[in-house]
């Protein structure tokens, strides 16, 4: 292999080249393992954000009927996949909620505080207060803190819950922060107490049930849609919309990268080409002394190739660096719009993994025709140059 | 005939498209294996361009070329670097060796593109070395080196792989007398030895007359040739003396 040899010497003489071309991929590859890193994090604190604040998977009525009876029947029914963590029927409704001269319009859950917590863990998101407190006290509620801001309610106080031409007065025992919309709109109650307040005994309105494994969530929802007449939803299902904006926003990053893979490979080709200007006489007479084009090609991708681990390697830490310094000074987000609050760097081995794959292909590809360029050279032209 | 190393079949270059120069018009040659043989001619009469194509470097627009037998006008791109590596030595004008590697590197070079092992390599290129008179001078690069000591670098190189063949295109061109003698005994004494043939073109006649056989070309036509007879030349029909120095007689 006197290929490597000579390539080995070339860059061994030649740092500015090496420089210019290692910088060139290395700044490429921390871009686009950054970039990969924040979409990776936004895609990952989503789903959590998803899955933490709403049922892994729903069980809605039959068609054409309004609400589950035989709820105690199905929440054994769906016990019986390994995967669940949590069962909880729930009544869900909207009511007005007023308090002095405040009035806001609310989404009420009512279920029972024990299955619910376990559901939606609803003790961890609370500020002030107990969600167990629904068990023994009959009238009260835990509400979210906006819309106690708005209706001016302090915890302890009594505020009325209206339906229709029924009304109750309950006390706020618990103040609940999801840092999501809901919080300007929920009010948890007791199922019984939301059974009578919509005039449904015994009823729900949907069965929600938490999933060890969020991913299983489809294939249960199927299944159990192949079973009962009850409808089942993923949340996956549910939140279709925001996965597919998820998937567009994929699209329009790896055009992105693909940009940049073409900037770096020109700055490349460019470096590459330069070199083997410089060196024409040189591959003159190496063809001279019998080399054949086919090595002279492999001078110059090895050259090319050798490059690429230590770009990866550069850009890699370049982009680890840019990631720490994000999250040391925390870019925070508009969470109505994002959903998230907060702007994470996810770094998996599989993203640097593929800045490696990057940084050979980028080399490789760019390598190519500099490297063809220098074994087409015509000998005696070559050894005749200045 | 099966002497003959080299054999040219009414050879000719032809270059450009637009106005057209007959760099080589119609050469019929034969040299035979230990030859020492000196091309001599003006400016632009050819002689690089017929060197060229004996060292298989450049290509004839028609005629043939034959190298130990075989047609190598017809040969495949693998074929004639294969012949260039393992046949032929060039040794240029100009040394050049590759300026990052060592003399011993340089020399190295052609024996590792015939895939020869690292070692074995080395040894013989310092054998080479030592041979031209450089054993001190090994490790040094090209620009730590004179002239002449370049050229000789550049003459050990072309040895490495023992070619049947050693081209010198004004290989001494550059070179102060002494340089140039050390490098003709150096390739004599070569000849003499192992019977390799040598084809120098030179413009310096004092050089030319102590080769056996001097072809002289002029547009590209092989117009004058003289052979050595002990201490004597002898000329051809068409050879109008004078015009080189007259120091050739014609027997
Ligand atoms: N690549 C080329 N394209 C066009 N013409 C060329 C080319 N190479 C050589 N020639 C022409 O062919 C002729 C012979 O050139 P060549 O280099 O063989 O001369 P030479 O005898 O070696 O001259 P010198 O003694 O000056 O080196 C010249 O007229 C030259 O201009
Ligand atoms: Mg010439």
């Amino acid at each position: 292999m006197f290929e490597l040899e000579v390539a080995r010497k070339h860059i061994i003489s030649d740092p500015k080249m090496v420089l210019f071309t290692v910088l060139a991929v290395a700044l490429a590859i921390g871009v686009i393992v950054v970039m990969m890193g924040i979409n990776e994090g936004y895609k990952t604190d989503l789903v959590n954000s998803l899955v933490e604040n709403n049922p892994h998977l729903t069980i809605s009525p039959k068609e054409n009927e309004d609400y589950i009876t035989l709820y105690r029947t199905l929440s054994a029914m769906v016990w019986s996949y390994p995967q669940v963590d949590a069962v909880s029927p729930r009544l869900l409704g909207k009511a007005g909620a007023k308090h002095k001269d405040k009035v806001r319009g609310v989404n009420f859950i009512g279920a029972d505080p024990l299955r619910e917590d376990s559901l939606m863990k609803v003790q961890k998101d609370m500020v002030w207060g107990n969600y167990s407190d629904l068990v023994f006290k009959k009238r009260a509620a835990v509400i979210g803190t906006k819309l106690a801001d708005e209706l001016e309610l302090r915890p302890g106080q009594q505020f009325t819950l209206a339906l229709r031409n029924k009304s109750v007065s309950l006390k706020v025992v618990g103040l609940i922060r999801t840092g999501t919309g809901s919080d300007e709109t929920l009010v948890y109650i007791p199922l019984d107490l939301a059974q009578e307040l919509s005039d449904q005994p015994d009823v729900v309105s949907q069965v929600a049930v938490r999933l060890s494994d969020i991913y299983a969530a489809p294939a249960i929802a199927s299944s159990l849609n192949s079973r009962f007449r009850y409808r089942a939803e993923s949340w996956q299902e549910q939140n279709k919309d925001v996965l597919q904006v998820m998937d567009t926003q994929k699209v329009i990053l790896y055009i992105f990268y693909g940009l940049i893979f073409v900037i770096a490979g020109f700055g490349v080709a460019n470096t590459m080409i330069m070199t083997v200007t410089r060196r024409t006489k040189e591959i003159g007479i190496l063809i001279a002394m019998g080399a054949t084009r086919r090595s002279i090609v492999k001078i110059f991708l090895t050259e090319s190739l050798i490059l690429g681990p230590p770009a990866a390697f550069f850009g890699c830490v370049l982009a680890y660096a840019t990631a720490r310094l994000i999250e040391a000074y925390p870019v925070q987000l508009p969470s109505d719009v994002y959903m998230v609050s907060r702007l994470t760097v996810l770094l998996t081995p599989q993203t640097f993994a593929l800045a490696v794959v990057f940084a050979l292909a980028v080399n490789l590809l760019a390598g190519l025709y500099p490297a063809y360029k220098a074994s087409r050279l015509d000998p005696v032209e070559a050894i005749a140059s200045e | 005939m099966s002497d003959d190393i080299i054999v040219l079949k009414d050879l000719s270059k032809i270059y450009g498209n637009g106005v057209q120069v007959r760099a080589l018009d119609g050469i019929n040659l034969n040299i035979e294996t230990g030859e020492f043989v000196a091309i001599v001619g003006p400016s632009g009469s050819g002689k690089s361009t017929l060197l060229n194509m004996i060292g298989l470097l450049d290509t004839p627009s028609s005629g043939q070329i034959f190298l130990k037998g075989i047609d190598v006008s017809r040969a495949s791109a693998g074929e004639r670097a294969h012949l260039r590596n393992r046949e032929l030595g060039f040794v240029f004008q100009y040394h050049h060796l590759i300026p990052e590697f060592s003399a011993l590197e340089n020399v190295m070079m052609p024996m590792l593109i015939a895939g020869k092992e690292k070692a074995e390599a080395q040894e013989t290129a310092r054998e080479l070395l030592v041979s031209v008179g450089l054993e001190e001078r090994l490790s040094n690069k090209p620009n730590q080196l004179s002239g002449g000591q370049n050229q000789r670098v550049a003459v050990a190189r072309a040895l490495a792989n023992g070619p049947s063949i050693v081209i010198g295109d004004e290989l001494t061109g550059n070179l102060d007398t002494k340089s140039s003698d050390l490098i003709y005994n150096l390739l004599r004494e070569l000849n003499r030895k192992i019977n390799q043939t040598f084809i120098l073109v030179t413009h310096d006649m004092t050089l030319a007359e102590k080769t056996d056989r001097i072809l002289r070309i002029v547009d590209g036509k092989l117009v004058c040739e003289l052979r050595r007879k002990g201490d004597l030349f002898i000329a051809s029909e068409a050879c109008e003396l004078g015009e080189d120095g007259g120091k050739i007689k014609r027997s």
